[in-house]
């Protein structure tokens, strides 16, 4: 073997954790999709087996006709549209707020430890719990639904911070000190891109969190959104499009999570993949 | 810029550093005076936990000692700075930063020009032996090469004062004889003033221009040997372990260790038979 043929030879495994979304979606027999199919041909014999009415379930080609009615007359883009945009504020907000208060509270030991407790109590009451109390302050508004979603969020986008500030070796800033350089400098050389890895879990996994408090909170608070879509569609009972919709809901978050989040981790992961424990 | 080679680099008088615990008070240290001309290369040897790195912690200004002062070039340290460069065991270059980077970091925090910086990494990553790993991120590299990046980067930030502890600890063998030679040399070329710990007496003796040895915990400076230069520009080792004078040298500090490893026995003795009786 070559020392070309060894170094590549090395390089997929190390590589593949990073590459299997992407590489079989190109390349790969499509293998992906095979769960899927699976899923649907069970969910037809269902159907077909028990002879059930369209009122309990309907057929794969049914839900196909709702998600195009929706699509071809711009209703699917509309409330989808509403749900992207509430969780992209979201996610800008938390980084926003999420990011510095962690950094406050990962620099000093004695705040981490005392709020740690604090920030996991909060991680157990979820988004959602909220929702009683939101609509009586805020009503059934965007903002209840906006405020449901950032909490969410930006609890583990602070913890995450939080840990990964703390996961620095403190030779790393005390190294940079003997070379001369400022707090400011510490932080922006030390901290930021010692704790950007975590960072990123912290919002990938807030977003996977929001995304489904989102949907719950737009089917109670009915102001568009896909969680409206979907419960709306229950009162009429329109069961292709309650599945239609949850195909979406899915099919958002994979591309969101796997075209955006991941390949942003993973580069960084690479580059650093010393911080990777 | 060369530091001019005269008077009192580092003074350490009536140092003591008591560590508050929760077993209470732990005297890292015994009572220290020492004075270190610029210039000169000083080691350090002594048993384990004996207070070396807490001296060395206390020059650099990442503690504040309990007694007795520090004084570089005749101002009290009151914290680290780049008059003081250090290398730590842990090494401390940062991962997401490529060798050149990492070596380039003390001059960009001095907001060094452009053609200095350059100029001063390619002489160091040449004199280093890092040719051809300029882009290299520290994962990807060996431990002997991380500890001369590590290395090359305090030296870039040209600081009067190196303090090094145990910086070779973790080098295999074979490297560790180069980067001693390299080190020698670098540091009697510019002239630099180091304090140097190791727990080898070999290593001390080679590179010292005076080796001082700590007794056991809370230590205290109990011998002093001076180490003439042979010649002025380095040491290797062939010259250096065929050098009868060198070698008695070697024998002398080797004495002075043992005699604190075996004293450390006889007074735990009777603790022992206290216990057992
Ligand atoms: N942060 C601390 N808090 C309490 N005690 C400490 C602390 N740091 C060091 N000590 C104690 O002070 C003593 C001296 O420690 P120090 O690290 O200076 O020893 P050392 O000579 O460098 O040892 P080694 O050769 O093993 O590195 C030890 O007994 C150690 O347990
Ligand atoms: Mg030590």
């Amino acid at each position: 073997m070559t020392m070309a043929q060894a170094s590549h030879a090395r390089a997929v495994p190390m590589h593949d954790p990073f590459r299997i979304g992407g590489f079989s979606l190109v390349a790969g027999k499509f293998s992906f999709l095979l769960p899927f199919v699976v899923l649907v041909a069970i969910w037809w014999t269902i159907k077909i087996a028990f002879d059930l009415d369209d009122r309990v379930l309907v057929a794969p080609p049914d839900v196909l006709g709702a998600l195009w009615t929706l699509f071809s007359r711009g209703i699917l883009a509309d409330y989808a549209a509403t749900s992207l945009y509430a969780i992209a504020v979201a996610i800008i907000f938390s980084a926003c707020v999420g990011v510095p208060l962690g950094f406050a509270v990962g620099a000093n030991k004695y705040v981490a430890r005392s709020l740690d407790l604090f920030l996991r109590f909060f991680q157990g009451v979820s988004g959602i719990s909220w929702l009683p109390l939101a609509i009586i302050w805020f009503g059934f508004s965007d903002t209840t639904i906006l405020v449901i979603v950032v909490y969410t969020l930006v609890v583990p986008v602070i913890f995450n911070t939080m840990v990964g500030v703390r996961a620095i070796p403190r030779e790393y800033a005390l190294s940079l000190q003997t070379l001369g350089a400022s707090r400011l400098r510490v932080v922006r050389d030390v901290y930021l891109p010692g704790a950007l890895p975590s960072i990123l879990v912290g919002l990938r996994l807030g977003m996977g969190y929001g995304w489904r408090a989102l949907i719950a909170a737009e089917m109670l608070v009915r102001q568009g959104g896909l969680g409206d879509l979907i419960f709306g569609a229950r009162t009429f009972g329109q069961i292709d499009r309650i599945i239609g919709g949850m195909i979406v809901i899915g099919v958002l978050y994979i591309i969101v999570d796997r075209l955006i989040v991941q390949p942003i981790e993973s580069l960084t992961f690479e580059r650093w993949g010393v911080l990777r424990k | 810029m060369t530091p001019t080679v005269q008077g009192d680099k580092i003074v350490v008088e009536n140092f003591q550093h008591i560590f508050d615990s929760a077993d209470g008070p732990i005297e890292a240290t015994g009572r220290v005076d020492l004075t270190i001309p610029a210039g000169q290369f000083v080691t350090l040897v002594g048993p384990s936990g004996c207070g070396k790195t807490t001296l060395l912690k206390a020059i650099a200004g990442f503690i504040d000692p309990t007694h007795g002062r520090i004084l570089c070039d005749g101002a009290p340290v009151t914290g680290p700075g780049r008059d003081r460069g250090v290398v730590f065991q842990e090494l401390a270059i940062l991962p997401w930063r490529t060798v050149r980077r990492n070596i380039a970091h003390g001059l960009e925090i001095a907001r060094a020009p452009r053609q200095e910086i350059d100029a001063t990494v390619k002489r160091l990553i040449e004199l280093t032996g890092l040719v051809g790993f300029e882009d290299r991120y520290p994962h990807e590299l060996s431990g002997g090469m991380k500890q001369r990046v590590a290395v090359a980067r305090t030296w870039a930030a040209d600081p009067d004062v190196i303090l090094m502890d145990e910086p070779f600890a973790a080098v295999d063998a074979m490297t560790r004889l180069t980067l001693q030679e390299e080190l020698a040399s670098l540091s009697y070329q510019t002239k630099k003033t180091v304090f140097f710990i190791t727990h080898s007496v070999d290593e001390a003796v080679f590179l010292a221009d005076r080796v001082l040895v700590m007794s056991r915990r809370p230590g205290t400076i109990k011998a002093s040997i001076e180490v003439p230069r042979r010649t002025p520009g380095g040491r290797d080792w062939e010259s250096f372990t065929t050098d009868t004078d060198m070698q008695a040298i070697v024998e002398k500090v080797l004495r002075l260790v043992r005699e604190e490893k075996t004293a450390h026995k006889k007074d735990s003795a009777p603790v022992a038979l206290e216990a057992a009786g």
